[in-house]
């Protein structure tokens, strides 16, 4: 039994629907909702409200902590995807260290507790044109790709840790290798901007200093 | 001596691993009483017989921490004739024991020994005002009072001691010279005794 | 409807886990750092050697009141505990004891990930504290987890993969099933890495600069008190005992011991996890507090470059065998 399934079973025994949700014989549909698919619309709905606050507060903090909202909602949406993978990588990635390394920001720059008068540019028209036309465009883009795609959350976990090595280093080796490239570039990118200038004046400079 | 990196670690690793081995040196105090050495300054007894009201130990206290009343009373002559005698009687002996500073002066000038340091020390209370003990009180720390320490072997001896083992000693010789004398005097007249039976 | 009482009876059981295992550790280094100091540590509570004194500690921080400054975040100064808490429930329901799916509050696919993604996130509740309490030093104590957080994870993580890498699964009990004596030898770096980093990451003394209470008072948790602080601690406690499970699962071997009965796994897995957390109190009263510079040192130049040298090692072992 996988966490998944398991979400699943929490989620049917809450809305007393079947177990197996995507019976084969009656072939899915849209007009019976199962209960992941009601539990999907749920979270997504939360995730969406708590990423229009993340935007939208002008409480800094409370901004970051909306988000973490948000991206664990994504997660959870991955779940019941049953991509377990994906979904912790998202949880330990984004959660455990992304955020984390924004409320350090937002901590070293000494966030106020309240609202902060300044969090607003005046932009807030063009910011909405602009991600409403990027949602449109996704939501085409996705729904066109995968209009058809039905995901049998009754069988054998499809997003599971196995299938996405296997799909990752079979079909997608050479993404993969150019996003890690990347990151490499960045990495020395950032070590090298960092030596820079311990390199100018840390090097002679604070030996000199010293002596002083 | 080149030392083993991380020994350090290891060492202070040892030494509490040590210790927790070892028997803690905890007493646990309110099962366990204390043993305190004989001349613990805990609390200060009265020997109220002792006393004769002559307020020094009052005086000399530096924190006024001792209260002392007293009346005089009238008593009878001892023997038909005689001269009526007038004597102090106390009425209050209390310490304020908030203010005591445990410096045993009033210990030290009491000319009659009336005041002792008892090892007692449990007589915390809820309110400092509670903390002045009556003489009743103090009569009672009087039993907690240890027997004084022995003296040291070869220490010179105390004066009451001596004093008393001086009027030993010469009451021994009078009476020992007594003796002599009567063995004396009965000595002569066996003699003639002697004389008078030959 | 058997499904649904059967996860409900692990629950359970997972929750009664939860609350009882952090306090006997907290009990346990109660008395073992009393000893250790030449002090005898609680004694009457319960009669018994002091046995009950951290119920009478709770009892206690229920009675005191729920202060609140009134400069704070009203509301995520007192979410903060929850969140702080709530992860080491979590993963506690992933970590197996014993073979079998019976010995395991829920078998996890991607247990590695699942665990060290949840424990991560319970950092979060120390960082919102610390900016939700309005005081300087609980705001430097926040920084100061954040940072230590950053630090530590990396090399967690590394140390991680490179045992998912040997076992050729990232599932927790796969990872136990695939375990020989020989591994012991073969990852005891990262054994090491994992269990200092993990340390570091809960806070926990030689690592305790973010409530270090000779600089910063109580860090992040200064203001809290009552019900809260216990919960922080609680949290503290449960981290533990994660820990050492975790520990225990990847590098010692779980269930795996020299000799046993089949079925007494589970005793197994629960002696090396206890011996771990004597382990954490025992360097706790042995070691100084590390200050912040020699903290990231630690992480950057020796955590990091020895989690990477046995990933190397584990590659050419792997290879080399197959």
């Amino acid at each position: 039994m996988t966490f998944a399934a398991t979400v699943a079973t929490a989620a049917t025994a809450a809305t007393a629907t079947s177990t197996h949700p995507a019976a084969p014989a009656a072939g899915p549909g849209f007009l019976s909702p199962t209960g992941v698919e009601i539990a999907f619309v749920l979270v997504g709905l939360v995730t969406f409200g708590a990423a229009l606050v993340t935007v939208t507060t002008r409480q800094l903090v409370h901004a970051a902590l909306w988000l973490v909202v948000a991206l664990g909602g994504l997660a959870v949406e991955y779940l019941l995807l049953t991509a377990e993978f994906i979904a912790w990588v998202q949880v330990l990635i984004y959660l455990g260290s992304v955020v984390v390394l924004l409320l350090f920001g937002l901590m070293l720059t000494k966030a106020p507790v309240g609202r902060s008068p300044d969090a607003d540019s005046g932009n807030r028209p063009a910011a909405l044109a602009v991600a409403v036309a990027a949602a449109a465009a996704l939501v085409w883009v996705v729904v066109d790709a995968f209009r058809t795609t039905w995901i049998d959350l009754g069988g054998p976990a499809q997003g599971s840790t196995e299938v996405t090595g296997r799909m990752l280093f079979q079909n997608w080796v050479l993404p993969f290798e150019a996003l890690s490239v990347l990151l490499l570039a960045a990495l020395v990118g950032a070590v090298v901007l960092s030596r820079k200038r311990g390199a100018s004046d840390g090097g002679h400079g604070s030996d000199k200093e010293r002596q002083r | 001596m080149p030392s083993i990196p991380g020994s350090g670690l290891a060492k202070g690793l040892a030494v509490t691993l040590r210790t927790m081995t070892r028997k803690s040196v905890t007493h646990q105090y309110p099962e366990a009483l204390p043993e305190l050495p004989p001349r613990t300054r805990g609390v200060i007894g009265l020997f109220e017989e002792n006393c004769t009201v002559c307020m020094l130990c009052a005086r000399e206290c530096p924190d006024w921490c001792i209260y002392i009343d007293s009346h005089k009373e009238t008593v009878p002559a001892a023997a038909p004739g005689g001269r009526e005698r007038s004597r102090n009687v106390l009425d209050r002996f209390a310490i304020d024991f908030s203010l005591c500073m445990y410096c045993g002066i009033c210990i030290e000038v009491c000319p009659f020994d009336a005041l002792f340091w008892s090892p007692e020390f449990e007589y915390a209370e809820t309110d400092i005002r509670e903390l002045t003990h009556e003489r009743d009180k103090l009569r009672e720390w009087m039993w907690t009072v240890p027997e004084p320490p022995a003296l040291d072997p070869g220490a010179e001896e105390p004066k009451e001691i001596g004093a008393a083992r001086k009027a030993a000693e010469k009451a021994g010789k009078l009476a020992a010279a007594q003796r002599q004398e009567q063995a004396q005097a009965q000595a002569p007249g066996r003699e003639r005794e002697q004389e008078g039976g030959e | 409807m058997n499904d649904a009482l059967d996860v409900a009876l692990r629950l359970v059981v997972v929750f009664a886990v939860f609350l009882v295992v952090p306090l006997v550790v907290g009990q346990t280094e109660h008395k073992v750092m009393a000893h250790m100091q030449g002090r005898l540590g609680p004694m009457h509570a319960g009669g018994f050697h002091g046995w009950a004194q951290l119920v009478a500690d709770g009892v206690k921080f229920v009675q005191k009141e729920d202060v609140v400054p009134a400069e704070a975040d009203r509301r995520i100064f007192q979410l903060a505990p929850a969140v702080a808490l709530l992860p080491y429930l979590l993963v506690l329901v992933a970590i197996p004891i014993g073979p079998g799916e019976g010995a395991v509050g829920q078998v996890v696919d991607a247990g590695i990930f699942f665990v060290l993604a949840v424990m991560g996130v319970g950092v979060l509740g120390s960082l919102m504290a610390g900016w939700a309490s309005a005081n300087k030093f609980s705001l430097l104590g926040g920084l100061r987890t954040a940072a230590q957080l950053l630090a530590y994870e990396l090399p967690m993580l590394l140390a991680a993969a490179s045992v998912a890498m040997a076992a050729g699964t990232v599932s927790l009990p796969g990872i136990v099933g695939a375990f020989e004596w020989w591994w012991l030898p073969w990852q005891i770096v990262g054994a090491l890495v994992f269990f200092v980093a993990g340390l570091a990451e809960l806070q926990r003394p030689p690592f305790d600069m973010p409530v270090a209470d000779s600089e910063i008072i109580f860090g992040a948790y200064t203001e809290y008190t009552g019900l809260r602080f216990a919960l922080f601690l609680l949290a503290e406690y449960a981290g533990i005992v994660v820990l050492c499970g975790l520990t225990t699962v990847l590098f010692l071997g779980g269930w795996h011991g020299p000799f046993g009965a089949d079925g007494l796994g589970w005793v197994w897995t629960l002696l090396k996890t206890a011996v771990l957390a004597f382990v954490v109190i025992w360097l706790r009263v042995s070691y100084p507090r590390l200050r912040e510079d020699q903290l990231q040192k630690l992480a950057w130049t020796t955590l990091i470059p020895l989690a990477l040298a046995q990933i190397a090692l584990t590659g050419i072992v792997k290879v080399a065998i197959a």
